[in-house]
């Protein structure tokens, strides 16, 4: 059940993700919802959910875009490990935990991505200020973010059962 | 026992990203379209509901500007009136003056209309996503118009649903020429500029040859994706490139590439390339 629901929840989240605008201010960064829920498992799940949920996330965003397949795997797989690492030394369900590990995930990940890319040359006209704007949105949205994927992504565990059943 | 499986983990992990990552192309192709096609469908309810309520909003909204608008509308048709006066009259002139020229009779222009399902959900490219594929007729390189002009081409294409690279990418390029001229160029995208507005450049035009602001900037029909004749902006700045040896112009595009609903991709009947254009193109080449 809750392998169905992180499924469910990766691909209304990728849907989600490429409804919503994004702003010239924060380079066009998008929303990361995707990274949300990832980071959600990261923190809240045990290992086998946060890889599996890097990878699925990872390659809906690639499949929705212009990324070359893999590419925001391999950069969600490394913050949500990151995050993993870190979250027995922090407050797991405080709103302040989830807000900077969302924004400091979503610009270690627009990060990577970048340098993934410019280093495939993939992405064309990619000056590093803009490269730089575009981390600085990230880790702002992230930030903003994070915080309410968690709390849906918490109710909706709470809904279903998934939390008691996992505890 | 727990640092083995932790061993395997990563080795399982490692394994399954490098198998991606590596994927031919072919592959990696078909496993993109079949994701997007079986979101497709999602993809258009919510882009529809959202855009229904952002409607809804804005009809209510408009509620009291009704009159104004009306009034502007009657204006504006009035012109538009006058227009197609003028035009009656050039069309005929234009349709005698290439039966004098001998030229090729222009096929008629199929188009495909589409609704637009969702943007690079990336961020890092220009592009959006149409709800037609190559089961309506679309295929890959089709230019894509809107009823002010054009938007970009498209590049990756599923039975249901089609990519569209916009004119603004910066890797987007469109071979194209000032209509008053005749001087040939190359649009390139910029992403946006500080202000926010979206900017293309034309580059590599003859520098003796004046350019106007204001001056339209036409698709040329060479490069064999987009068809003659598709108005893409106007001029807004002109000057002179870093070497000296051509001049270069700023473009702002007719089509609000911003607020993109409904478009179409382009169906052309055989690329026709204009002999005449080849002609000119040489002789401006050749030109001290």
């Amino acid at each position: 059940m809750t392998a169905l629901t992180m499924l469910f929840t990766l691909v209304c989240g990728a849907v989600l993700q490429a409804v919503l605008p994004t702003w010239r201010w924060f380079g066009h960064a998008n929303v990361p919802i995707l990274l949300g829920i990832v980071l959600y498992y990261a923190v809240t799940h045990p290992r086998g959910m946060l890889l599996g949920a890097a990878v699925i996330g990872g390659l809906l965003q690639d499949a929705l875009g212009m990324i070359p397949l893999g590419y925001s795997s391999f950069c969600f797989c490394v913050v949500a490990l990151s995050a993993a690492r870190f979250k027995d030394i922090v407050f797991e369900h405080e709103v302040i935990t989830h807000m900077l590990f969302g924004a400091l995930a979503a610009g270690l990940s627009t990060l990577l991505l970048y340098l993934l890319l410019i280093g495939a040359g993939v992405v064309v006209g990619a000056r590093p200020g803009w490269g730089a704007l575009k981390v600085i949105g990230s880790v702002i949205l992230g930030g903003v973010v994070s915080p309410f994927v968690f709390e849906a992504m918490g109710a909706l565990d709470r809904m279903l059962g998934n939390v008691e059943a996992r505890e | 026992m727990m640092r083995e499986r932790s061993v395997v983990v990563w080795v399982v992990l490692a394994a399954v990203l490098l198998t991606v990552l590596n994927l031919p192309e072919s592959v990696s192709h078909r496993i993109k379209s079949v994701l997007r096609e079986g979101l497709a469908p999602l993809q258009q309810l919510v882009t529809g509901v959202t855009r229904k309520f952002s409607e809804s909003a804005r009809s209510i909204r408009g509620i009291g500007d009704l009159a104004e608008q009306n009034r502007l509308m009657a204006a504006e048709l009035f012109h538009l009136r006058n227009e197609v006066r003028d035009l009656k009259t050039l069309a005929e002139e234009n349709l005698e003056l290439r039966r004098q020229l001998d030229f090729s009779r222009r096929s008629p222009r199929n188009l495909v209309a589409g609704e637009v399902i969702a943007r690079d959900i990336s961020g890092w490219w220009h592009t959006i996503r149409l709800n037609r594929g190559t089961g309506d007729g679309v295929v890959a390189d089709m230019a894509v118009v809107t009823l002010d002009g054009l938007v970009g081409k498209t590049i990756h294409v599923s039975s249901r649903t089609a990519d569209v690279l916009l004119i603004s990418d910066p890797s987007s390029r469109v071979s194209a020429r000032i209509a008053r001229t005749g001087s040939f160029g190359v649009v390139t995208g910029t992403g946006e500029t500080g202000a926010g507005r979206v900017l293309c450049v034309m580059q590599f035009m003859n520098k003796n040859v004046p350019i106007l602001e204001g001056d339209e900037v036409v698709t040329s029909g060479l490069g064999g994706v987009f068809p003659k004749g598709l108005l893409i902006g106007y001029v807004e700045k002109v000057y002179r490139d870093e070497t000296g040896l051509f001049q270069r112009a700023d473009v702002v595009p007719r089509a609000d590439l911003g607020l993109l609903t409904y478009v179409f991709a382009v169906v052309e009947e055989g690329h026709e390339i204009d002999e005449y254009l080849r002609r000119k193109q040489f002789e401006e080449a050749v030109r001290p």
